[in-house]
């Protein structure tokens, strides 16, 4: 959906509400909501998955989906470790996330465009094959307190906003354009609605595909950055359940899991919805185990709201390339 | 469309020679561990998998982008649901009764949702996967629940001239049922018409929702049977139990030659598959292989399955 | 080409599993069986359990699930019986964990026992402790009330909710707080899963939740770097005392930064070097006596036989000055 003039449509919309009545909910029931201190924890929260989240819903509104990414994260999450203890230059260390990132990407494209295998299946054996990657390197044992050289540069504030909501913003804002100002946007969704249909107009569709990839690889490398120099740990856990709650997040934003629709604005309100609700429910005292119902509740109650006021576009079912 | 059962498709013939390989490399390498013993392990093993690969593979099969991620939530959940009311006072001899109709009863409310709502089961069963298997662990703690009758633990665990009982009592019939109502009734023939083009089905008047539906139910009952089985077989409900079985029982309904897309596949295939995976597993664990090999090998397994497969048919 | 094919995804599947095979499992051998496999804790486990089997002669296997799934646990034991092994033991998720395979190794003469976490009433022959559980859950608690005196508030994360012997230490933690200190507010249990980032997250809304917390407990080695960390990344290094059952090796950066003012553990090395040498007891047909000397080990260690208790030893305290000593 182009729109000339950036305005939130019906699912952005709701989600805006949704986080409105959370935040006024939680500063009603807890004195301790609306501190900075709690806030930025918040916002610390998100970094991961606004990344990893940014790239799936590219994949998702070009029709297709990657349940590897938390593994890809954690490969890249190894290297960057590992070079990090081995006292190279910080700088060197953050870049080193996204191109390896940018590498797996690279491969799983491979697999699913040049193999012609239906990506949620391909990722599937791909996300056995990371994980057991991720293993094998680690050589059973955990990076543990790693040096903070990395955690001092990013951690740091430019004029009082972190460096890492710079960052993301820098990221969005890159998609963003490309998505509205080139015609990889166009091209994206054309695959997404109906990818003979956009193959035959002659886009891309392989070129297009592979860039998608590789984009989500890169933004999973550098959640990976972020992600050791805010934990200083790898461990072989790493990432488990984050491409579930980044196609949860972008589901919530609207992006159609079918393709052909986008929503940037919907991913950021999705993610930032879901953490303040993890870290809200935790402050006013329900126990922890119970915020998975809550965001499975969520998505439920999102969407039939949307069914039942009619706002819900049947889409034809026929089905095209995952 | 040949194959109800998966009959000649180069999937088939696939997953069987690599059988014969795991079970030959093992008979070279390990020569006692060809026994009645070791096959009675991995049909144990493969039952509750078996189970939930069934109902994944008809969700799959009926097409409209089917897929259950709820499954192993709904397996958890059941076993918690059973356990909590047998404490409540519902009598023992009425645990499979709880079992199976609390799995229907999950695995109707996807069905709803995906075919009267007519939301895109992925985000459905991604939901409901986060529901399920949430409520598993808040309503318990986290704390197994014990206190199974003691009826049920005998047959759990017994087997008969090496078959485990639940496998040929459950899995096996189960099957069998499945393989006749998809290859010789009309109903098992709308369900792959559905799944090869819903638009035709629709037109030709096959009620496309109402089949659905009922998939997605039997799929939960499904889950409720594999719940029982593992009620039966540990002795308690765990909150966890189903903890991965949605990947897995993609996996081996992947392998076991059924389209992602819905319409081509058999669920012969999928028991195949769920054998191989176990012997596998079997085989490597046999060897003393590290786990973590099991999870690697898998995943390379189905990606190059479906190379082969890709290579040797052509797409519609 | 089809044919190529196959064989090259067989030949694969074999290099791949006789890359790691072991041609092990006679009556002589040990096994063990951790909960997961890949942290720090059982790697220092398997250490032990390897360095007694070269000391004492017999095979060691070391084998676990990749996750904590209590169906993955039970089939690798159940394999390990059909291979015949002298001895399991098993680090048991849950009691049931064992249940269904009980029966199965006594009729194949496969001895189990649990080691580290246990399952009582299971039928197992013993259980080799690194400590009493109550001694473990005492411990923590009378050191953190040291450090945070005793009408502080005290908050817990855990990792998995369904681990019988982490719950038995929160157990004991609250009867601790019940009976010894009353005013010290004791938090609600939260569980963080695996993983660093879910810890984190957790430890630092509850530091949110409660501004005047004063320590929290990382019950479960996984948990330790992303409490620490959070600590240190709220910035509460000093008002918050951070404490778990860590390892020296993953806790050592963040005692010397004081966001972890101790951790208490045992030396899980010297828990699989004893799990071992009990397994050869067994095989052996050795009984136990109350007071046993393992070679190997520089201290003697008890055996209850009313509850069937192996015990290594009392819970050791690590802090900022002596953790240099130790690499585990």
């Amino acid at each position: 959906m182009m729109r000339a003039i950036p305005s939130l449509n019906g699912r952005e919309l709701t989600l805006a509400g949704a986080l409105l009545a959370a935040l006024l909910i939680f500063f009603a029931a807890s004195p301790y909501f609306a501190t900075a201190d709690n806030l930025a924890t918040v916002v610390r929260n998100c970094v991961e998955l606004l990344l990893v989240g940014l790239g799936m819903t590219l994949l998702l509104a070009m029709g297709a989906i990657d349940i590897s990414v938390g593994m890809a994260m954690g490969l890249a999450a190894i290297v960057v470790g590992r070079l990090l203890a081995a006292d190279m230059n910080p700088a060197l260390v953050a870049i080193s996330g996204p191109i390896v990132g940018g590498l797996l990407g690279l491969f799983t494209a491979t697999i699913v465009v040049i193999g012609r295998i239906p990506a949620i299946v391909g990722t599937l054996g791909l996300l056995g094959f990371y994980r057991a990657a991720i293993f094998l390197s680690l050589g059973g044992e955990w990076l543990s307190g790693l040096p903070t050289r990395l955690t001092t540069m990013l951690s740091a504030s430019a004029g009082g906003v972190p460096v890492s909501v710079i960052v993301i913003l820098a990221a969005y804002l890159v998609v963003w354009l490309a998505i509205r100002r080139t015609p990889y946007g166009p091209h994206l969704l054309a695959i997404g609605n109906d990818e003979e249909r956009a193959r035959l107009s002659g886009v891309a569709v392989t070129r297009v595909r592979f860039a998608t990839f590789v984009i989500s690889g890169l933004l999973c490398g550098l959640a990976a950055t972020f992600y050791v120099s805010t934990y200083r740990n790898v461990e072989m856990t790493i990432g488990s359940s984050l491409a579930l709650d980044a196609i949860a997040a972008v589901v919530l934003g609207g992006t159609s899991v079918l393709g052909g629709r986008c929503s940037l604005i919907g991913t950021v309100l999705g993610v930032v919805l879901l953490r303040v609700l993890q870290n809200g429910l935790l402050l006013i005292g329900v126990p922890s185990l119970w915020q998975t119902v809550v965001t499975g509740a969520l998505l439920l109650v999102i969407l039939a709201a949307e069914v039942a006021s009619g706002r819900f576009s049947l889409q034809s079912l026929r089905w095209r390339t995952y | 469309m040949s194959s109800r059962l998966g009959g000649r498709s180069p999937t088939l013939i696939i997953l069987c020679s690599l059988w014969v390989l795991v079970v030959g490399g093992l008979a070279v390498l390990r020569p006692n561990s060809i026994s009645t013993g070791t096959m009675t392990t991995v049909l144990q093993f493969a039952t509750i998998l078996a189970l939930v690969a069934l109902g994944q593979g008809l969700v799959v099969l009926c097409g409209g982008a089917g897929i259950d991620l709820s499954v192993g939530g709904a397996v958890s959940l059941v076993a918690v649901i059973a356990m909590l009311l047998t404490k409540t006072g519902v009598p023992g001899l009425l645990l499979p009764v709880v079992c199976c109709l609390s799995g229907l009863g999950l695995g109707l409310f996807n069905g709803w949702l995906v075919a009267k709502l007519r939301i895109l089961p992925l985000i459905v069963t991604l939901a409901t996967f986060y529901v399920y298997s949430g409520l598993a662990l808040a309503l318990t703690g986290g704390a197994a629940q014990s206190g199974v009758p003691a009826f049920l633990i005998p047959w759990g665990r017994g087997d008969l001239l090496g078959v485990p009982l639940p496998f040929l009592t459950l899995a096996i019939p189960a099957f069998l049922a499945a393989a006749i109502v998809l290859g010789a009734t009309s109903w098992g023939r709308w369900v792959y018409a559905m799944g090869f083009n819903e638009e035709s089905a629709r037109l030709v008047g096959i009620p496309v929702d109402r089949s659905r539906l009922i998939v997605y139910a039997l799929s939960g009952l499904c889950a409720g049977a594999a719940s029982l089985i593992s009620l039966a077989w540990l002795g308690s409900g765990r909150p966890n139990i189903g903890q991965n079985l949605e990947l897995t029982s993609l996996t081996a309904v992947m392998l076991g030659g059924v389209s992602i897309f819905g319409g081509r596949g058999g669920i012969g295939g999928v028991f195949a598959a769920v054998l191989l995976l176990v012997t596998l597993q079997t085989f490597l664990l046999q060897l003393n292989v590290n786990s973590i090999w099991q999870v690697g090998i898998v995943g390379a397994l189905l990606i190059g399955v479906l190379l082969v497969d890709r290579l040797s048919v052509t797409r519609r | 080409m089809l044919k190529s094919l196959k064989l090259v995804l067989a030949a694969a599947t074999m290099l791949g599993a006789a890359s790691g095979a072991a041609f092990a499992a006679d009556k002589n051998t040990v096994a063990f069986v951790p909960q997961i496999v890949g942290i720090p804790y059982f790697n220092a486990m398997e250490a032990g359990g390897k360095r007694a089997a070269a000391a004492l002669g017999v095979g060691f296997i070391y084998s676990g699930p990749v996750d904590t799934n209590p169906v993955d646990q039970l089939q690798i034991v159940q394999n390990l019986i059909d291979q015949g092994v002298g001895a399991v033991s098993v680090s048991v998720l849950d009691a049931s964990s064992l249940a269904p395979v009980v029966a199965d190794a006594k009729k194949k003469g496969v001895k189990i026992f649990t080691s580290d976490s246990d399952a009582p009433d299971s039928g197992r022959a013993f259980y080799v402790a690194q400590a009493t559980d109550e001694g473990l859950g005492f411990t923590i608690i009378d050191e953190m009330v040291k450090r945070v005196g005793d009408h502080a508030k005290i908050g817990i994360v855990s990792g998995e909710a369904t681990a019988s012997n982490l719950n038995a230490w929160i157990g004991f933690m609250q009867k601790r707080v019940k009976d010894k200190y009353p005013n010290v507010t004791l938090l609600a249990p939260q569980f963080a899963g695996g993983t660093a980032q879910r810890a984190a997250q957790i430890a630092a809304d509850l530091m949110a939740a409660n501004p005047d917390i004063k320590g929290i407990l990382a019950v479960a080695s996984t948990t330790c770097p992303g409490v620490a960390q959070a600590i240190e990344t709220a910035g509460k290094i000093g008002s918050v005392v951070g404490a778990g059952y860590c390892s020296p090796n993953t806790a050592r950066s963040y005692l010397k930064s004081k966001a972890l003012g101790f951790t208490v553990l045992w030396d899980p090395e010297e828990l699989g070097y004893l799990t071992v040498w009990a397994g050869k007891q067994l095989i052996d047909g050795k009984a136990l006596s109350a007071t046993n000397t393992v070679q190997g080990l520089n201290h003697p260690v008890t055996y209850d036989a009313k509850t069937g208790v192996l015990l290594l030893g009392e819970p050791a305290v690590f802090t900022a000055e002596n953790v240099d000593k130790f690499n585990f």
